[in-house]
């Protein structure tokens, strides 16, 4: 949109690049053995598991832009996977169907999340806590407990539109950054997101339908949050009501990662891509360090911190120099 | 010996040179008025005296030594007190908390010396005629006792010299006059006054000494007794401002555009009844608390009204939000620019385009709204680095210029301000009025609400004098005067103006 923007998406990319160059080099096998970061399976292996974060990352991303938070992500992606697997496998439903059904799960937890904060007016930090819990449940609930072994039921060598199955997920990952991207930045819709999300009562005296804005875009994260489960459901090959525990975290954390301010107005889908990617490749990375695994957590944590706080200095040098 | 001294004061904000150059000699016990227009510096310099910025050349002499403070906590100590434009107070406290905030007595063990800070906040409060209980949340309080309340709290620290900056701009005449009685009390007490103003009827009623400062430099300093406003405005703006014919005969035959009945809302207003012929300037004068805002926001639909009718071009009107009064060509310019008006997280092309934008449904971003903001920017005038720059970079003026400008992008049928010059310097004043007038010319029916007299008695065809929710009067731009308006504004019985200097008592 204006050219600080650009500047953010082009800086998390370069905090991408330098990442993997950093791992590139210190993972660098003796004696000629292949690359143990650097080949194409590890690449691939990251896509996949960083696209079940970047899917919902692009949700997460635009209600923080339009000022509110969204908690419930993580269970929304259990318990889509979870309907896509009760019924795909107990039921023998067909996989469109299943996963169609999982995507109405995620619609009816979007509409929960929409009516307590445009309606009910809960803090969006409230509202969504609950819709996390009460997804959460419900997926317990259908679930009682079990597994459901989605790729048991795919024939082998399933393709999606004749993709292999490891790459549906990051492609679908890539277009819909790309799509919501036009979205924001060419669709009165997504300049209203942002209006919003800067000043709410600006936005109300300027003619926005500050509720409808709000409502779609916790309907619009919810539906992303379903489609990443399905994803893992699918890809992953399991239902499983446990779960993406905790991911609501770290998909804020990529959203934020890539631009998006909590105080709202700011951000970027794309940047929120890109901080699912650089935690994709942090948790692939780090393991493959002999002596890191118990650290993994406290540097993705540290991570987090060092890039806001970069982002903070940067902007307020900006600002400064006006 | 002068009390304050600001010698040679250098202070620049990047490329942008704030003060150049800057000495002004503050007597002993004089009230001295600092003028000057939006980004003349006059900010800048107060903050410097009480600390919150230091000068890049220059020194601050306090009691003739050279001073130089770290903090505002240090000017306090030093007995400089500064009461904000803005109001920094914190409102989930009591009036005795915030007026001991950071400095609270207490006891040998770090305890807060509770009733003793009770008292010495009754004993203040009393002594400014502020009947507010030292309990009293400072949310509950109206604008006019936060402010006292920084006037109390400068006293608790002992100050002698009191710097207010721009302190009248949302209280109403009677409260106004409330603060000036306190100053005259303060100033026959022997405390210095340095007062930071746009209203040069206060400059002239308050102080002994003026100085005007333009774009960061020191004009002159004038004594009182030796200068007219004018001469003054002068100074300010470096030019002298033409004052306005009254062309209403040319105007006033329209057909009438905007028709209320007997409109109705407990407990703001009663009984509104006006219409507005197309092209014409209605102004609304009426003191803060008469029930304008809200009348104002009931036309828009951000209010119900319980009854009465609205009707524009002889339809009837009740808009459900002012998204539904903009496709209908009504629009209200609010009074509040940061609060109401203005996105600082988005550039000036994508503020100035939102409302048309909205309005007319648009799904896409269009290629053309570049051509279309950066043609706003010029056909009003807007001083502007680029259409890419926030707000924040504007001056106030042309802040306010934008918020004007983005609604008038939709060619509104109807046009309703509140306060639109509220805090904007004299030169932009004179373009803003110049910006409604042209929309009225346009065939627009305007309707300018105001607490500013000069302001309603120049812009205005038609004045309606509200009071107490109710429109008392009404006059003839020929015809009226500050005296008859003010008459229609405070009088007949009833608790009157001093009313809203009433509320939040011990709430």
């Amino acid at each position: 949109m204006t050219r600080l923007w650009e500047v953010r998406e082009i800086s998390t990319v370069a905090i991408l690049a330098i990442e993997i160059a950093f791992f590139t080099w210190y993972l660098w096998p003796e004696g000629g053995r292949s690359h143990p970061f650097l080949n194409q399976a590890n690449g691939l292996l990251i896509l996949k598991y960083s696209s079940i974060y970047g899917i919902a990352a692009i949700g997460a991303a635009m209600v923080i832009i339009s000022g509110g938070v969204d908690l419930s992500p993580g269970a929304v992606i259990a318990l889509s996977g979870v309907v896509l697997g009760i019924l795909f496998v107990d039921r023998h439903w067909s996989l469109a169907s299943s996963a169609f059904a999982g995507l109405l799960a995620g619609v009816a937890c979007g509409l929960a999340s929409a009516a307590l904060v445009v309606l009910v007016r809960l803090p969006p930090f409230i509202a969504t806590l609950g819709v996390m819990g009460i997804a959460r449940g419900a997926a317990f609930i259908i679930t009682e407990g079990r597994y459901f072994d989605v790729s048991g039921e795919l024939p082998s060598g399933w393709r999606l539109f004749g993709l292999p199955l490891d790459w549906t997920s990051p492609m679908l990952m890539v277009l819909l950054a790309l799509a919501f991207h036009l979205l924001m930045t060419r669709f009165q819709w997504g300049r209203a997101i942002f209006a919003v999300g800067g000043n709410e009562t600006a936005a109300l005296f300027s003619g926005v339908r500050v509720g409808f804005v709000q409502a779609s875009v916790y309907l619009v994260a919810a539906v992303l949050a379903a489609l990443s489960g399905i994803a893992l459901a699918v890809v992953q090959g399991q239902g499983k009501a446990d779960l993406a525990m905790g991911y609501e975290l770290d998909i804020i954390a990529s959203a934020v990662v890539g631009g998006a301010s909590l105080a709202g107005g700011r951000g970027s889908v794309i940047g929120a891509v890109l901080g699912a990617l650089i935690f994709g490749v942090l948790r692939n990375a780090l393991p493959q360090i002999p002596g890191a695994t118990f650290y993994d957590r406290l540097i993705v944590g540290l991570v987090v911190i060092v890039i806001v706080v970069m982002d903070q200095l940067v902007q307020r040098r900006s600002i400064a120099r006006r | 010996m002068p009390a304050v001294e600001f010698h040679r004061i250098d202070k620049s904000f990047g490329a942008v040179a704030a003060l150049r150059d800057v000495s002004v000699s503050i007597d002993d016990g004089e009230a001295h008025a600092i003028v000057g227009e939006n980004g003349a510096g006059k900010s800048t310099l107060l903050k410097i005296l009480a600390g919150s910025l230091r000068p890049d050349r220059g020194e601050l002499r306090v009691g003739g030594a050279a001073v130089s403070l770290a903090s505002p906590r240090e000017a306090l100590a030093r007995g400089i007190g500064l009461v904000h434009q803005e109001m920094l107070a914190f409102p989930n406290l009591s009036a005795t908390a915030n007026i001991f905030a950071g400095r609270e007595l207490t006891g040998r063990f770090g305890t807060l010396r509770e009733s003793a800070m009770r008292d010495r906040a009754r004993d203040l409060l009393s002594r400014l005629h502020v009947p507010v209980s030292p309990d009293a949340a400072v949310e509950s309080l109206p604008v006019a006792y936060r402010q006292l309340l920084q006037v109390a709290r400068a006293l608790a620290f002992d100050c002698r010299t009191l710097a207010l900056d721009e302190p009248t701009t949302s209280l109403t005449a009677a409260e106004t006059d409330h603060l000036f009685r306190i100053l005259d009390d303060l100033k026959r007490g022997g405390v210095t006054v340095i007062y930071v103003s746009h209203r040069l009827a206060e400059v002239f009623r308050l102080c002994d000494r003026i100085t005007a400062l333009r774009d960061g430099r020191c004009v002159d300093t004038f004594r009182r007794a030796d200068v007219t406003p004018d001469d003054v405005v002068q100074a300010m703006v470096g030019r002298t401002i033409p004052t306005r014919t009254h062309d209403a005969a040319a105007r006033d035959s329209g057909a009438v555009r905007l028709r209320l009945q007997g409109l109705t809302s407990r407990p703001c207003f009663e009984e509104v009844s006006l219409s507005i012929a197309r092209g014409e300037i209605v102004g609304v004068f009426g003191l803060v608390g008469s029930g304008r805002t809200e009348l104002l926001e009931t036309l828009v639909g951000l209010r119900r009204a319980d009854r009465g009718a609205i009707a524009i071009d002889a339809r009837t009107a009740p808009f459900r939000s002012p998204r539904e009064a903009a496709r209908a060509g009504v629009v209200l310019v609010p009074e509040d620019r940061q609060r109401q008006s203005l996105f600082f997280n988005l550039n000036l092309r994508h503020n100035l385009v939102l409302p048309s934008a909205e309005a007319r449904r648009a799904r896409l971003v269009r290629d053309s709204e570049r051509a279309v903001s950066a043609a706003l920017l010029r056909q009003w005038r807007i001083t502007a680095p680029s259409i890419d720059a926030t707000p924040d970079r504007l001056s106030g003026g042309n802040q306010q210029k934008i918020t004007i400008a983005k609604w008038l992008a939709l060619q509104p049928g109807v046009l309703l301000l509140d306060e639109p010059t509220k805090g904007v310097d004299v030169g932009a004043k004179y373009e803003i009025h110049g910006m409604v007038r042209e929309m009225a010319e346009k065939g627009a029916a305007c309707l300018v609400v105001s607490s500013d007299l000069p302001e309603v008695l120049a812009l205005a065809d038609r004045i309606l004098v509200m009071r107490e929710g109710r429109i008392r009067g009404e006059l003839r731009a020929a015809d009226a005067d500050e005296e008859k308006v003010m008459r229609l504004a405070t009088s007949e019985g009833g608790p009157g103006p001093t009313s809203s200097m009433e509320t939040g008592v011990d709430a």
